[in-house]
C-alpha cells in the first residue's frame, strides 16, 4: 500500500508542479451556516451494487427538490480496495466525497482517525434508540456519533429440501442439533454444510452464540478473547464441523458458497439472504439467455426462480436453546459525512433524506435491513425476510476497535480458522491468535 | 554489448579529444529531463518515505493531526520483532532461489535458440513473448485456477490421469514450502523470457570468427561455450542477474494474489506483502521500505561495483 500511496503522491506532485498551483482557490465557498446552504454539487460514494438503482434515483431527485439549485452525484466504488481509496480521498478537501458509505467493520478505523464529521446532534433526529445499535457503536468514537447505520444484511442458512428428505432430517432447532444434522447429511460427494477454511464470517456465529467474543476491551487495552472458555466451546464445535460435516477446501473463503450448492456438492450453506438470487439448481435450470428480455424469457426465469425456491429452504441459524436464534456476524454499512467536505450542510441534508420513512422502507423492500429498526416490517413476511430479520436482530459486529482494520488487513482471523480447519489444537491456536490480536489492536 | 563499445571510444578519444568535452556537456543536458522526471516521480516519494519513517504517521495524521517525531522508534520496533527477521530471511532466500533458477532456465533457452531451426525458434520466441506480455493479474488468475484445490487442472490430471488419488482436493498453497514452490514456478515462468531474450541477443554478438578459430585450435564445443561464449556475454549475464535479484526481492503481485487465493497469510508473507499489510501505519511501512532498500543495496552493491569497474576498463 505504501508503495501505491507514494506513487499516487508522486503523480499528484507531478500534476501540481505542471499545473502550477491549482491549490485551494477552487470551490472555496463554504456553505453558509445559517441553515440555507449555498447551492453546490455534492458527491455520494456508494459501494458495489448493493444499493439498487431505484433507490439512487430517489436520492438524486429528492435531494435536488429539497435543495433547489444543488446537485447530487452518486459515484459507485468497488468494495475491494475501498479502505486505501478512502484513506487518500477523505484526506484531501479537493477530492473528498461529501457523503460516504463504509463497511461496518471498516468504520471504527475512520471514525477514530477523525475522517468523519461529528453528527452527534443528529442522533435523535435520525432514529435515536431505534437505530441498529451494533452499527451505532461501530460508528461512534470517544462518546461522539460519526457514522449512522445504513443497512444490514444478515446471514441465514439455505438448505436443499431434497437432500434433507433423502437423509431423513428436519430443520435443526438448536445449534448442537445443527451440527448433528450437518453430519448426517455429510458424504464423500456432498458436504453437510459448506464451511470453507477461511470463512470466519460464518464461524464467528459459534463464538458469539456461546457467549464468547473475538476481542474485548479491558481498561484502555484490547484483549484477545478467543481463549475464553465460551469462545473455546464454540471453536470446538467449529472444528467438529470442519472435520466431520464439510468437504469444503481449507484454502477457500466465504465467496460464492452457492456454487457447490448449485452443483449438488453441498446440502447447506450460510450467506446473506440476497443469495437467493444466485441459487440455480440443475433440475430447475431452463437455460434462458440472461440477456433475453422477451416476455417468454421472463416467464421462464420466473418459473425457474419459483422451482429453485421450492427445492430450497432457508432458516436463521438456531441458538443454544430451542426457539432462540444464533448471534451471527452482521454484514452491512454505515453512512457518514466526510470531515473535509466543503458542504457539510448539504451533506447532512442528504443523510436526513436517507433516514426518512420513505427511503428506509425502500431499503427494506429491496431485501436490505434498514438502519432504523422501526421500519424493518418493510422487509415483507416471506420466509427469506423472516429469516433475515430474526438473524439481524440477534446479530453482532466485530469489536469496535480503532485498529480493527489492521486485523482484517493482516488476515489474522482467516489464518486462525484455516488452522482449525487443518486440525490444529484449538486452545493453542486460540492463544497464539489472541496474542496476534492484541499486537494488532493495541 | 559493453565488450565491443570501449574499443570504439578509445579510437574516438585519441583523435578528437577537444570535441569530446563539449559532447559531455551536451550529454548532461540530455540527462536533465530524465533527471527531473526521476526526481519528481521517484525522488520525492523516496524522501517523503524516509521522513515519515522517523515520525508517528498513521491515519490520524492523514486526517490532519500533527505528525510527531519519534526518532528511530519505528526502526527499533521493527528490528526487534523476530517475525520481521523471519520475513527478511524468507525474502532473501526466495529471491536468491528464484533469481538462480530463472537465470539457469533463461540461459538454457537462449542457448537453445541459437541451436535450433528457424521455425522452432520463432515458435519458441512467440511463446516466450506471450508469457512475457500477458498482464500479471490475468496470468495470475490462470495460475490460480490451475492450482485450485477443487477444480484445478493440475489436481485433476494427477488424480485421474496418473492415478494419485490423494491429489484430488490437495491444497497447494496451504503449506508454506509448497506455497513458495508454486510461487517460484510462477515467478520463474514470468521472468524467463526477459533473461532468454537478453542473453540470446548477447550470444548473437559473439563473433563467428573467434569461434571458428577456437574450433580450428581443437576446442570442444563444451570448452568453446565455457571459455569463450560465457566470458564474452558476461556483462549481459551480470546485468540481467542484477535486475532479477532486485525484481525477485521486491516481488509483490504474485505473492499477494496467491495469498488471497487462500494461503495462510502470516506464514507466507514476504517483505512486499508485509509492507502492504501496514496499510494504515504509514510510518511503519516507510521504515520497513527503507530497511528493504538498504538490504537491496547490500545484496546488489557488490555487483554494481563490479559492473562499474568493468565499464571503466
Amino acid at each position: 500500500m505504501k508503495i501505491l500511496r507514494f506513487a499516487a503522491v508522486g503523480v499528484a506532485a507531478a500534476l501540481t508542479l505542471t499545473a502550477c498551483g491549482t491549490g485551494d482557490d477552487a470551490g472555496d465557498t463554504p456553505s453558509a451556516s445559517n441553515g440555507t446552504p449555498e447551492p453546490a454539487t455534492i458527491k455520494l460514494w456508494l459501494n458495489g451494487t448493493d444499493t439498487p438503482d431505484a433507490l439512487r434515483e430517489y436520492l438524486v431527485t429528492t435531494f435536488e427538490t429539497e435543495n433547489p439549485g444543488s446537485k447530487l452525484v452518486i459515484e459507485e466504488q468497488d468494495w475491494s480496495g475501498l479502505v486505501p481509496r478512502l484513506q487518500t480521498a477523505l484526506g484531501s478537501a479537493d477530492q473528498t466525497p461529501d457523503v460516504v458509505e463504509i463497511g461496518n467493520t471498516q468504520s471504527p478505523t475512520f471514525t477514530y482517525a477523525g475522517a468523519f464529521a461529528d453528527i452527534t446532534d443528529m442522533y435523535d433526529e435520525l432514529g435515536g434508540e431505534k437505530l441498529l445499535q451494533g452499527f451505532v457503536d461501530a460508528g461512534s468514537a470517544d462518546g461522539k456519533f460519526y457514522a449512522a447505520p445504513y443497512y444490514s444484511g444478515a446471514r441465514a442458512v439455505f438448505y436443499n429440501k431434497d437432500a434433507f428428505a433423502a437423509a431423513g432430517v428436519e430443520v435443526p432447532t438448536t445449534l448442537a442439533d445443527f451440527t448433528e444434522v450437518a453430519k448426517k447429511l455429510q458424504s464423500d460427494t456432498q458436504s453437510g454444510f459448506w464451511f470453507p477454511g477461511q470463512d470466519w464470517y460464518n464461524g464467528a456465529a459459534w463464538i458469539y452464540t456461546n457467549g464468547g467474543d473475538l476481542a474485548v476491551k479491558d481498561g484502555d487495552a484490547w484483549k484477545g478473547a478467543l481463549s475464553s472458555p465460551e469462545s473455546i466451546k464454540g471453536l470446538e464445535e467449529v472444528q467438529d464441523l470442519f472435520a466431520n460435516a464439510t468437504n469444503a477446501p481449507a484454502d477457500s473463503d466465504s465467496n460464492e458458497p452457492w456454487v457447490p450448492f448449485n452443483a449438488g456438492q453441498s446440502a447447506m450453506f450460510s450467506a446473506p439472504t440476497w443469495a437467493r438470487w444466485s441459487i440455480d439448481l440443475p433440475a430447475c435450470n431452463k437455460a434462458v439467455d440472461p440477456d433475453d428480455t422477451s416476455d417468454a424469457a421472463k416467464a421462464l426465469r420466473g418459473e425457474q426462480q419459483a422451482c429453485n425456491e421450492e427445492h430450497t429452504g432457508v432458516f436463521p441459524l438456531p441458538g443454544l436453546d430451542e426457539g432462540s436464534f444464533a448471534n451471527g456476524f452482521a454484514g452491512g454499512s454505515n453512512i457518514a459525512v466526510a470531515a473535509k467536505s466543503k458542504h457539510p450542510e448539504l451533506a447532512k441534508s442528504l443523510v436526513r433524506i436517507i433516514f426518512t420513512e420513505e427511503f428506509q422502507n425502500m431499503l427494506g423492500e429491496n431485501g436490505l435491513i434498514p438502519g432504523n429498526t422501526a421500519y424493518s416490517a418493510s422487509m415483507g413476511d416471506d420466509v427469506y425476510a423472516a429469516a433475515a430479520v430474526a438473524a439481524a436482530l440477534n446479530a453482532k459486529l466485530t469489536p469496535a476497535a480503532e485498529k480493527w482494520a489492521d486485523v482484517e488487513g493482516d488476515r489474522i482471523l482467516e489464518d486462525f480458522f484455516q488452522k482449525l480447519a487443518t486440525g490444529a489444537d484449538v486452545k493453542e491456536a486460540a492463544a497464539e491468535t489472541d496474542q496476534l490480536l492484541e499486537d494488532a489492536l493495541n | 554489448m559493453a565488450a565491443t563499445a570501449p574499443a570504439l571510444q578509445q579510437d574516438d578519444a585519441a583523435v578528437v579529444f577537444p570535441r569530446r568535452r563539449r559532447r559531455k556537456l551536451g550529454v548532461y543536458g540530455l540527462l536533465v529531463p530524465a533527471a527531473i522526471l526521476m526526481g519528481v516521480a521517484l525522488g520525492y516519494p523516496l524522501v517523503r518515505q524516509f521522513v515519515i519513517s522517523f515520525q508517528e504517521y498513521g491515519l490520524r495524521q492523514q486526517f490532519g493531526q500533527p505528525a510527531e517525531w519519534v526518532g528511530l522508534q519505528n526502526y527499533t520496533e521493527l528490528l526487534t520483532d523476530p517475525y520481521v527477521w523471519t520475513v527478511i530471511g524468507r525474502s532473501i532466500a526466495f529471491c536468491l532461489v528464484n533469481a538462480a533458477v530463472t537465470m539457469l532456465v533463461g540461459v538454457a533457452f537462449a542457448v537453445l535458440m541459437t541451436r535450433i531451426g528457424k521455425a522452432s525458434r520463432i515458435t519458441l520466441q512467440v511463446a516466450l513473448l506471450l508469457a512475457w506480455g500477458t498482464p500479471v493479474l490475468a496470468s495470475m488468475t490462470v495460475w490460480q485456477w490451475l492450482f485450485d484445490s477443487q477444480y484445478g487442472v493440475i489436481n485433476y490430471v494427477l488424480a485421474h490421469v496418473f492415478g494419485l488419488d490423494d491429489m484430488a482436493g490437495h491444497s497447494w498453497i496451504i503449506q508454506p514450502l509448497s506455497f513458495y514452490f508454486v510461487a517460484t514456478v510462477i515467478v520463474v515462468w514470468m521472468s524467463v523470457p526477459f533473461v532468454a531474450f537478453s542473453v540470446y541477443a548477447g550470444l548473437l554478438q559473439v563473433p563467428e570468427e573467434t569461434m571458428e578459430a577456437a574450433q580450428l585450435d581443437g576446442a570442444s564445443s563444451r570448452q568453446r561455450f565455457w571459455n569463450i561464449t560465457i566470458p564474452m556475454v558476461r556483462p549481459v549475464l551480470s546485468i540481467v542477474l542484477l535486475l532479477q535479484v532486485i525484481w525477485d526481492f521486491k516481488v509483490f503481485t504474485q505473492i499477494y494474489v496467491l495469498q488471497r487465493a487462500g494461503a495462510p497469510t502470516r506464514e507466507t508473507n514476504l517483505l512486499g506483502t508485509l509492507i502492504y499489510s501496514y496499510a494504515s501505519e504509514f510510518s511503519m511501512a516507510g521504515a520497513l521500505a527503507t530497511i528493504m532498500l538498504v538490504i537491496t543495496l547490500a545484496l546488489t552493491g557488490f555487483y554494481i561495483r563490479q559492473m562499474l569497474k568493468e565499464d571503466e576498463l
